[in-house]
């Protein structure tokens, strides 16, 4: 689904490489965390995988799409395969919880019809129902990151990128997120997760991936967080 | 098989037709929602955009009032050539004509001996003593041809024809020389360089403010899509296209436009009439340009939101141009 082979991303010639040689594949349907201090490459590796950046050298594939022949013009095409949740939500401050993720369909061209049979399904998988004319601000952290969630997945994307989407939560709610994230890769897809919380990793007993100075230092298929 | 394959083409081509065009109505709404949810920015932008296309509207008037102005007054200046006074008014009325052909003459008028002495007296009804000069008087007033030029900096051609045409010289008068020439030309010379030079002025001021106030309502916009950079690299990331992006922020610039042109417009037209007759009571030829307005007021509409969504396009595209990199 995701492979990377001996990927390198320097952001000038005298500094040290942001990712350095990482070669990495990722099967269908994994739950994959990726862990690492600040500065290790994990931001610069997803946004390898989102085509923020382009790599220096080496080769990337995902879910069948060479990015060594990819067009500018088909990154929004690329991108829509791949659903993505941040830290910060990124949610559309002026529009309700059912038109963010409406959003998402709106610039695929989905008609209306479409987007009012499937917005609201997603809506129930994330547990919001009853929430869909609320505002993000209207709405606690944890709620509005289940709507990024929605956002992401209500395209049916074959990955879903969750860069520290519990980085802004307390515990409860982190758990709730996390759970959220299990049941979306139960459903088929392949979830790749970022994280600094050690009782997350440690209890969710996935594969983990250690970053450290851009090289990959450890992956585990049962991992647990090392300090 | 082969009609099959068609049809199945034309069906998808149909689909990627109707989703191109529900993509372009969704843009339309957004940039409506846009422009109604940020309020505040709304307000903003189309308050400096109006103050712009006032500013436009102002140097456009000013210099219709001025140029109206200037041209009536350069009709009221007429040159005199002064003929003999035993001129017959056939022979003026065949110098009239000749005078009339040159290109650079808008209007002659043959004034004769009799008429000369009549507006005399007219011009005079309210002095006696003049008038029972006028009666007393027996040489009479020469004959003259009234000269109105297109151009009042150039009488060269008229010159020319006065020095060199023998049936002119024939009946030109001895005692008064043609009034183009010496110091009423100068006269005349230095009124019509100040006209030049004003109206110089008035397109170059113009010119100017019209830059500035683009470049304020550029950093407006810019600063309105600065705000939402993260709105855009949001929308970048989960695949909208780039003209899905760019799209609301043109339909936005065009809202501004024509709100702006619309008030702008509004109060430019108030302001001309509300001034007008003070302008007329100082001699400013402010009537064409009120006809101008009367006249042609949907087109100038037309124009001021041409004008204001131009600049606000240009400067949304200018200013999203660089968030909207991969």
């Amino acid at each position: 689904m995701i492979l990377l082979d001996r990927v390198t991303k320097s952001y000038g010639k005298d500094l040290s490489p942001a990712v350095d040689r990482v070669s990495l594949f990722i099967e269908p349907r994994e739950f994959v965390i990726l862990v690492g201090t600040s500065g290790a490459g994990k931001s610069t590796l997803l946004k390898l995988l989102t085509r923020e950046e382009k790599p220096t050298s080496g080769k990337i594939v995902v879910g069948g799409i060479d990015y060594d022949t990819l067009k500018d013009s088909h990154i929004p095409m690329l991108r829509r395969k791949i659903g993505v949740v941040f830290q910060d939500f990124k949610l559309l401050p002026q529009r309700t919880v059912f038109e963010n993720i409406a959003f998402a369909l709106e610039i695929a061209g989905m008609t209306r019809h479409e987007i009012k049979n499937t917005v609201p399904k997603v809506i129930e998988l994330v547990g919001l129902t009853g929430k869909e004319k609320q505002f993000p601000h209207q709405l606690a952290g944890g709620e509005r990151q289940r709507v990024a969630i929605a956002r992401a997945v209500v395209r049916q994307p074959k990955i879903l990128i969750a860069d520290e989407p519990t980085g802004n939560l307390d515990p409860k709610h982190s758990w709730d997120i996390i759970r959220l994230l299990e049941k979306i890769n139960k459903y088929g897809t392949t979830v790749l997760l970022t994280t600094h919380n050690a009782d997350i990793v440690n209890k969710l007993k996935r594969r983990v991936i250690t970053l450290e100075h851009g090289k990959i230092t450890g992956d585990q298929a049962e991992g647990s967080y090392r300090q | 098989m082969a009609k099959k394959k068609l049809d199945s083409k034309a069906f998808a081509a149909q689909k990627r037709g109707r989703r191109r065009l529900l993509t372009f109505f969704r843009i339309i709404k957004y940039g409506v929602d846009n422009f109604v949810r940020n309020s505040w920015l709304s307000v903003a932008a189309t308050a400096v955009m109006t103050i712009t296309l006032l500013i436009i509207l102002v140097v456009v008037a000013t210099r219709v009032v001025l140029t109206d102005t200037v041209s009536d007054l350069s009709n009221k200046i007429d040159m005199s050539i002064y003929l003999k006074t035993d001129t017959t008014d056939e022979a003026g009325a065949e110098l009239k004509a000749k005078v009339g052909e040159l290109s650079s003459v808008r209007t002659v008028t043959y004034v004769s001996a009799e008429e000369a002495r009549a507006k005399i007296a007219e011009a005079n009804s309210d002095d006696p003593a003049v008038l029972a000069a006028i009666n007393e008087a027996t040489n009479r007033n020469p004959a003259t041809l009234r000269v109105v030029v297109k151009d009042i900096n150039d009488t060269t051609q008229l010159e020319k024809f006065v020095a060199t045409d023998t049936l002119i010289k024939e009946h030109l008068s001895a005692d008064y020389k043609p009034s183009f020439a010496g110091e009423r030309r100068e006269v005349i010379k230095s009124i019509g360089r100040a006209v030049n030079f004003i109206q110089q002025i008035g397109v170059v001021v113009g010119a100017i403010f019209v830059v500035i106030s683009s470049l304020i309502i550029f950093n407006t916009i810019s600063m309105a899509i600065f705000n939402r950079k993260e709105e855009i690299q949001m929308m970048k990331l989960i695949g909208a296209d780039k003209s899905f992006i760019r799209g609301p922020f043109l339909i936005e610039a065009i809202i501004y436009g024509v709100i702006a042109a619309l008030i702008a417009t509004g109060l430019g037209v108030w302001g001309l009439f509300s001034v007008a007759d003070t302008l007329a009571s100082y001699q400013i030829a402010i009537q064409p340009a009120l006809d101008l307005v009367k006249n042609f007021a949907l087109i100038g509409l037309l124009g001021m939101i041409v004008i204001g969504s131009t600049i606000g396009i240009i400067s949304s595209l200018f200013a999203t141009r660089r968030y909207l990199k991969i």
